[in-house]
């Protein structure tokens, strides 16, 4: 399977993530996150941890398990790191700790290397029986919610080391070694794979979007972060100069996310009036899907406020479409401004690059090509693959030539 | 070109992991002070990774402070001036370091600038090509055959970064061969006005075609 990525980032590349996974063949590998499906993060492990596998390794992947009441308090803390404010309740912080313990129990935490993957399963450190323990942020933790971020440090600060998606979002109040590691796109799986323009067509059309006119298209969950209000009103701008374009902003829920239904309905009414938005909730799985409406769109979106790392920004320049997206976070080191796309701080200028892209065939092309070529070099799997064993192994010491 | 070298050239090549140096600049005048403390694989990284095809900036400028001073602080004659540093050798991180320091000391002010700039460290990977030669011939064909990464790797990351000063092509064609000139004539590829390692590769082949052959 590994030997089918050579074709985008040569047998180099290959060879040495094969180097690397050689030192590492001794070591048992655990990842841990909070969902099995839906969003970014299980996305990659379901990629990652057969790759890990193909090397060789020993690595297993495990989700926690909690009840409602845990996963709005995690969303809660989510939400108060990623825009730095919130009402969290004092018995939230009991409820998170009474879940680390009962996953403890219940899940095997001997292994050699732990990658514990974002806030909501960090606090299985307090039961750590040996090893290496990296944890993985695939948030921004730039500027949170002090008493948030106070209870989480105190778990952090015991690892052995930290990833970030970018450098920006590392932290001064932490001792151990941070390192900078982008999330990645698999160019196989069914979200990338090229599709044959029928079978594009027919999704398209199944949900009653026209491929004869113009798409403008962003893909996130609904999720004030990633500001839908936001991206109805650059649409409604740009509509005034192109009278036939189409926005399509398609979601998905995810099973640790209960804030989506109301900012869905909040959508729902921001566009209320408005002929050709089509806001599509599909479900978790519906990769194929956002294939189709990625290749079928002529302009990408992701015009987030906040982000992590924004990967529907490089699956969309993969599949070689401009991206117009919101100046923060990881979209920063995917669209490189005038090059592969345009970085916004407002509805007014994305509706801006909105109408000049739309207008601009040859603009279109020339950062399509760019912006695939940048996330060949960059943000493949395998790349993260290459990076994740280097960062282990940096952090057993084992990276000395 | 069949006689054996008495220490074989072993191809090794890295990639390099990113660590957070928990030190920012949000004017130039943090930038210089940034400059002076950062570590030699901080100074390193902002100054070569431009040579990586990989590289996450618009191609305008040569290395990481000119592209903040030229896109967060709109000084594009700064900018400018900090493209024109040189990477040639005999330059190691500490050359690099004072020439940076030189042309941002004079200038440096507390304007706000729009985004600030964080000092990122680089380690590099190391890992075994495989690739050995023991005559010139096997030398010539293993530069072909190597990583676009291992050629950077031994002409600029263990000169600049290790501090060797010269880089490992040019000191065992001298050391092995008393090959002088081809070995200068390496040692003088500026790897800075490079903007992708393939091509900073297919110089490296064509001086030695022309030395060797």
């Amino acid at each position: 399977m590994i030997e089918r990525y050579v074709e985008f980032v040569g047998e180099h590349e290959i060879n040495a993530i094969f180097k690397y996974a050689e030192r590492l063949r001794d070591l048992s590998i655990l990842h841990v996150n909070s969902t099995a499906a839906g969003g970014g993060v299980a996305e990659i492990l379901h990629r990652l941890v057969p790759l890990m596998r193909e090397l060789g390794l020993n690595v297993e992947w495990k989700v926690i398990r909690g009840d409602q009441e845990f996963f709005t308090v995690t969303k809660s803390f989510h939400n108060a790191i990623q825009m730095g404010r919130g009402e969290i309740p004092d018995d939230y912080f009991k409820i998170y700790d009474k879940w680390q313990e009962i996953n403890a129990n219940e899940m095997p935490l001997d292994y050699d290397v732990v990658f514990i993957h974002d806030p909501q399963p960090a606090g299985l450190i307090k039961y750590r029986k040996k090893g290496t323990w990296i944890w993985r942020c695939h948030i921004d933790v730039g500027n949170p919610h002090p008493e948030v971020w106070g209870f989480l440090r105190s778990y952090v600060s015991k690892y052995d080391g930290m990833i970030v998606s970018i450098p920006e979002f590392a932290r001064d109040d932490l001792d151990i070694p941070q390192i900078a590691i982008p999330p990645s796109i698999d160019p196989l799986s069914p979200k990338n794979v090229p599709l044959p323009r029928t079978t594009v067509d027919r999704i398209v059309d199944k949900f009653g979007v026209d491929r004869e006119r113009p798409i403008a298209l962003q893909v996130s969950r609904f999720d004030r972060a990633k500001d839908p209000v936001g991206v109805i009103e650059s649409f409604r701008l740009a509509k005034r100069h192109v009278p036939d374009l189409q926005l399509v902003y398609l979601g998905s829920p995810a099973t640790d996310d209960p804030e989506g239904e109301i900012v869905y309905r909040e959508t729902v009414e921001a566009a209320r009036g408005e002929r050709d938005v089509h806001l599509l909730m599909l479900p978790p799985n519906s990769h194929v899907e956002v294939n189709a409406f990625q290749r079928a769109a002529t302009v990408v979106m992701q015009k987030s406020i906040k982000e992590g790392f924004g990967l529907t920004v490089s699956e969309a320049l993969w599949k070689r479409r401009p991206v117009i997206g919101g100046n923060t976070g990881g979209i920063r080191i995917q669209v490189i401004n005038g090059v592969t796309g345009f970085l916004v701080d407002s509805p007014r200028a994305a509706a801006h690059y909105l109408v000049y892209l739309l207008r601009n065939r040859k603009a279109r092309e020339e950062m399509g090509e760019a912006g695939h070529d940048h996330v060949r070099r960059n943000f493949l799997i395998t790349q993260e693959l290459r990076r994740y064993l280097m960062a282990i192994l940096y952090l057993t010491k084992r990276h000395a030539s | 070109m069949e006689r054996e070298a008495s220490r074989p050239f072993a191809f090794k090549s890295a990639y390099y992991l990113s660590l957070y140096t928990k030190m920012r600049a949000r004017n130039l005048k943090e930038l210089a002070e940034g400059v002076k403390k950062a570590d030699a694989g901080a100074i390193f990284h902002h100054v070569f990774h431009t040579v990586f095809a990989k590289h996450r900036m618009r191609p305008y400028y040569t290395n990481d402070f000119a592209a903040w001073v030229g896109e967060e602080l709109n000084d594009e004659d700064l900018a400018i001036e900090l493209s024109s540093i040189s990477g040639a050798e005999p330059a190691t991180v500490e050359d690099i370091r004072r020439e940076v320091l030189a042309i941002l000391e004079p200038r440096a002010g507390e304007r706000p600038a729009r985004k600030e700039f964080v000092f990122v460290s680089m380690v590099p990977i190391v890992y075994e090509t495989g690739l050995r030669a023991k005559t010139l011939a096997e030398f010539l064909d293993a530069v072909g055959a190597a990583p676009a990464d291992s050629i950077a790797y031994h002409l600029i990351t263990r000169r600049v970064l290790d501090g060797t000063g010269r880089n490992d092509f040019s000191v065992w064609l001298e050391s092995e061969f008393g090959l002088s000139e081809a070995a200068a004539a390496i040692s003088k590829i500026d790897p800075l006005i490079f903007n992708n390692e393939e091509d900073l590769k297919s110089e490296v082949i064509r001086i030695l075609e022309r030395e060797l052959l």
